[in-house]
């Protein structure tokens, strides 16, 4: 039997204080917790995101308040965390844990980070196949960065990885200053490998120093490469290149790495 | 007085006016925290020494915070204006906050700021007030004047953030905390950056600095 | 053609008789039948006693099936039975039988994985087209979407599983097994009303129960050694015995609920179908329902009769196979404990 009749459309409404934002925000991806948007901090002329974590109604409503403050309040931390230690992402800039306490959720601000994600990069650039050596590199180093200061990301796909143009990264380093505030410039084909890997999305980000998580969190990269640019695959082997010279740790999680592929993610199942 | 500005925050009610004014060369700072310890009603501002201040974005920030908290009833402090002195903190201490970044005795610069919670609060009336009241030198509003006035040594100590953007926004410069050499914090040397120094340098250091404080504002103690 | 199926990996004996008409019309239940084996309150189900119970009603439920369904053995086809996962000793008196029905009357037999049982048959009753499917019972707690000939496991339970940890916890409180363990709490939990804090453990699409467990257990002890009741020292409020299978029951649905929403998400899915006998709870369908709703998607659920461990299921999916020419040798015909749902080859999807 079905259960439920589809309801009509219905857009997630945005919580307070954004629902008379002017521009308003404008909606970028939909996940299964939460929304992210493109707005701005205190002015028009500062962009940042705003990641919305709805409130979920199928939930008991203390069980949600206390999920919803917690996971806002977990990735602000690692966020803050790993910008303190050096490691490339967007700082926060402000966040709502509580919400407005009509069942809004709750929310939290990023910088915004300009460029391209490393899957739009790899898919572009994937055709002709050449030069992403370096790309590869920077991306080893960069989660090497974060395996070292403690923070194992969750959820490690080329969508959760930015190339911020060095221009963007000196200019906007936090924030827009002068105005425009768009940092799409024009491109020849040759530079756009130039940049900086900024990491985003830590909303399954856990503090751990286990070699076990960091070579999952590679596991799933690698993974994730395999199944969105095969054609890429073989450069995968400069990440991890690159990774295992990144930091003192490294070479160990990499041995691991070879056992957790052999595991897979096969468990036994009891009946 | 001319120097007082008047903005709206993005996202809050254009009503929910920001009354600003920057003072130098403040001359009767204990009258002014006398008022505030009486709880006289007609002083009732975040008035904030200045030096612990880096950027027009951090004290915002920290009104942004106070005044979403304000709207939604969820105050911890006695109003919206101890509030935003509290919002500039990094844990749920009050009485430090107001402490470490409320006015002084001996504060020379001072941030008043007001919030405009009733219609009768105007950019005239706050003017006025002000001007009989403070003296001192009313300067801009702008992070060119924050930087002149601001205590970068000191604010990295108030919110322990002895190495960063220490290199400059180096990526090679962050590295090097990891050798010792900028390590134990806790002083108010900080960076090796400069302190003060214009350039792209003591720009890149402010800004990085700057983003790790409103993180620490944002979780305020939930580390 | 006709399919008989014989199901026994846990405490439920079940044998169905399953037609699938000549080409695209739907499948016809002609009888599905089932014997449980209940343990007393307070006590699981043992593989010694759960065998032994179906090796002395298997002959007597075939033979009421095939009386229900008004068949002759020619009619039959083949001999489906679970190959597994489950209990070792139970899947065996199982294969046993099915074995001994096979060279009795001259069929072939089909080994069937369990868990492709469930969905085959959740997807025939409700028509649900490729849904996001939770599997959820005594035994297992998967998340699985379908993709190139294969049930895909996308989060699942990485210790016990959900009704594992719901049956054990009825055992605690000493909670009746009949008809079922888990009825039985959600008949308690209707009336509850305070929420006291569980650990919450999901990661990723992946979640376990047994810390939950533990965490639970040690209230069920505290409320007994306060006779039936005492105060929480956060909301003064005295929680109950009633409250605690409240408080089980809202965590681990939502729970399940979170991760299955994050396959859907994942996999672009707007349908959910809930099978296992955890499936049967009428509060976890109600969450799947909201949250269904609010993704603008639907939830397909079966009732007892099918949730439930039960040999139509069996009977269906192996006889899907068959169709497909696919058969189990009498030597191969062994059962297994372990056995993943994704290492079936699904012969019979696009």
């Amino acid at each position: 039997m079905e259960l439920t009749n589809p309801a009509p459309p219905q857009p997630t409404p945005l919580p307070p204080p954004f629902t008379h934002a002017s521009p308003p925000p404008t909606l970028l991806t939909q996940g299964a917790e939460a929304l992210l948007y493109r707005t701005h901090f205190l002015s028009p002329s500062h962009p940042c995101a705003l990641k919305h974590r709805p409130a979920k109604p199928y939930r008991h409503p203390i069980l949600d308040k206390r999920l919803t403050k917690h996971r806002i309040l977990s990735e602000a931390r690692t966020l803050v965390k790993c910008r303190r230690e050096g490691v490339s992402v967007p700082g926060v800039l402000a966040l709502d844990a509580e919400g407005s306490g009509n069942g809004s959720g709750g929310w939290m601000m990023m910088e915004w980070v300009e460029g391209r994600t490393v899957r739009e990069v790899v898919v572009e650039k994937g055709k002709s196949g050449e030069g992403l050596e370096g790309l590869m590199g920077k991306i080893g180093r960069a989660v090497g960065r974060m395996h070292e200061v403690g923070v194992v990301h969750g959820d490690l796909t080329t969508s959760n990885m930015m190339l911020r143009p060095w221009s963007a990264s000196v200019q906007n380093g936090t924030r827009v200053m002068n105005g425009d505030g768009d940092g799409e410039e024009a491109r020849t084909v040759g530079e756009i490998l130039e940049g900086e890997i900024v990491l985003i999305d830590f909303g399954l980000a856990v503090q751990s120093l286990q070699d076990e998580d960091k070579a999952v969190d590679l596991y799933v990269l690698e993974r994730a490469f395999g199944s969105t640019h095969p054609e890429a695959e073989e450069g995968f082997q400069e990440v991890l290149r690159v990774y295992g010279e990144s930091y003192k740790g490294a070479k160990v999680v990499l041995k691991r790495l070879e056992d957790v592929r052999m595991r897979g993610r096969k468990r036994s199942m009891l009946g | 007085m001319a120097s007082l500005q008047t903005l709206s925050l993005a996202h809050l009610p254009p009503d929910l006016a920001v009354h600003i004014a920057l003072y130098t060369d403040l001359q009767n700072a204990p009258f002014l925290r006398d008022q505030l310890l009486q709880g006289n009603p007609d002083f009732e501002y975040a008035l904030i020494d200045a030096s612990v201040i880096i950027s027009t974005t951090h004290v915002l920030a920290a009104v942004f915070r106070a005044a979403n908290d304000y709207l939604n009833g969820r105050l911890k402090s006695r109003n919206v204006h101890s509030e935003i002195v509290f919002s500039l903190g990094a844990n749920n201490n009050i009485a430090q906050s107001l402490r470490t970044f409320g006015i002084g005795p001996t504060s020379t610069t001072l941030l008043a700021i007001k919030l405009a919670t009733t219609p009768a609060i105007t950019p005239s009336t706050v003017s006025a007030h002000l001007a009989s009241s403070v003296k001192g030198t009313a300067v801009a509003f702008s992070d060119a004047t924050l930087a002149t006035t601001a205590d970068v040594g000191k604010i990295r100590k108030v919110y322990k953030l002895g190495g960063v953007g220490g290199g400059g926004g180096d990526p090679k410069g962050k590295r090097r905390r990891k050798d010792g050499s900028e390590e134990g914090s806790g002083g108010g040397g900080g960076g090796g950056g400069g302190v003060g120094t214009a350039g792209l340098d003591g720009e890149g250091e402010r800004r990085e600095l700057e983003v790790a404080i409103l993180g620490l504002m944002a979780l305020r103690g939930a580390v | 053609m006709i399919a008989l199926g014989l199901e026994g990996s846990a405490n439920k004996l079940g044998v169905g008789l399953i037609l699938h008409p000549s080409k695209g019309d739907a499948a016809q239940i002609l009888s599905n039948i089932r014997h449980t084996f209940v343990s007393p309150p307070g006590e699981g189900f043992l593989p010694k006693d759960t065998a032994k119970h179906h090796r002395s009603w298997i002959i007597r439920l075939v033979k009421q099936a095939m009386k229900e369904a008004g068949l002759r053995v020619e009619d039959v086809h083949c001999i489906c039975y679970t190959k597994g996962p489950g209990m070792g000793a139970p899947l065996q008196s199982v294969a046993v039988a099915a074995r001994m029905l096979a060279l009795l009357w001259g069929k072939k037999l089909v080994g069937v994985n369990h868990c492709v049982g469930h969905i085959e048959m959740g997807r025939e009753i409700t028509g649900a087209q490729n849904p996001v499917v939770l599997y959820v019972s005594g035994g297992n707690t998967q998340v699985i979407a379908y993709a190139s000939q294969r049930y895909r496991i996308f989060g699942e339970a990485l210790d016990i599983a959900v009704g594992n940890c719901l049956d054990r916890f009825a055992r605690t409180l000493r909670i009746s097994n009949d008809p079922a363990p888990g009825y039985n709490i959600e008949q308690l939990a209707k009336q509850g009303r305070h929420l006291v804090d569980l650990p919450y453990a999901v990661k990723g699409m992946d979640c376990s129960f047994s810390g939950i467990l533990a965490s639970v257990d040690i209230l069920a002890a505290k409320l007994e050694a306060n006779h039936g009741g005492w105060m929480d020292e956060t909301t003064n409020e005295v929680i109950t015995r009633e409250d605690l299978c409240f408080s089980l029951q809202e965590t681990v649905y939502a729970m399940l609920v979170e991760i299955t929403e994050r396959a859907m998400a994942h996999v672009g899915s707007s349908q959910v179908l809930i099978v296992g006998g955890v499936g049967s709870n009428e509060r976890l369908q109600e969450m799947m329902g909201i949250m269904a709703r609010d993704r603008r998607g639907s939830v397909f659920a079966t009732d007892e009769r099918f949730c439930i461990d039960n040999g139509i299921m069996i009977a269906h999916a192996g006889l899907l196979a068959y169709e497909t020419g696919s058969t189990t040798a009498l030597e191969d015909s062994t059962c297994t404990q372990r056995f993943r749902t994704d290492e079936v080859f699904v012969r019979w999807r696009e």
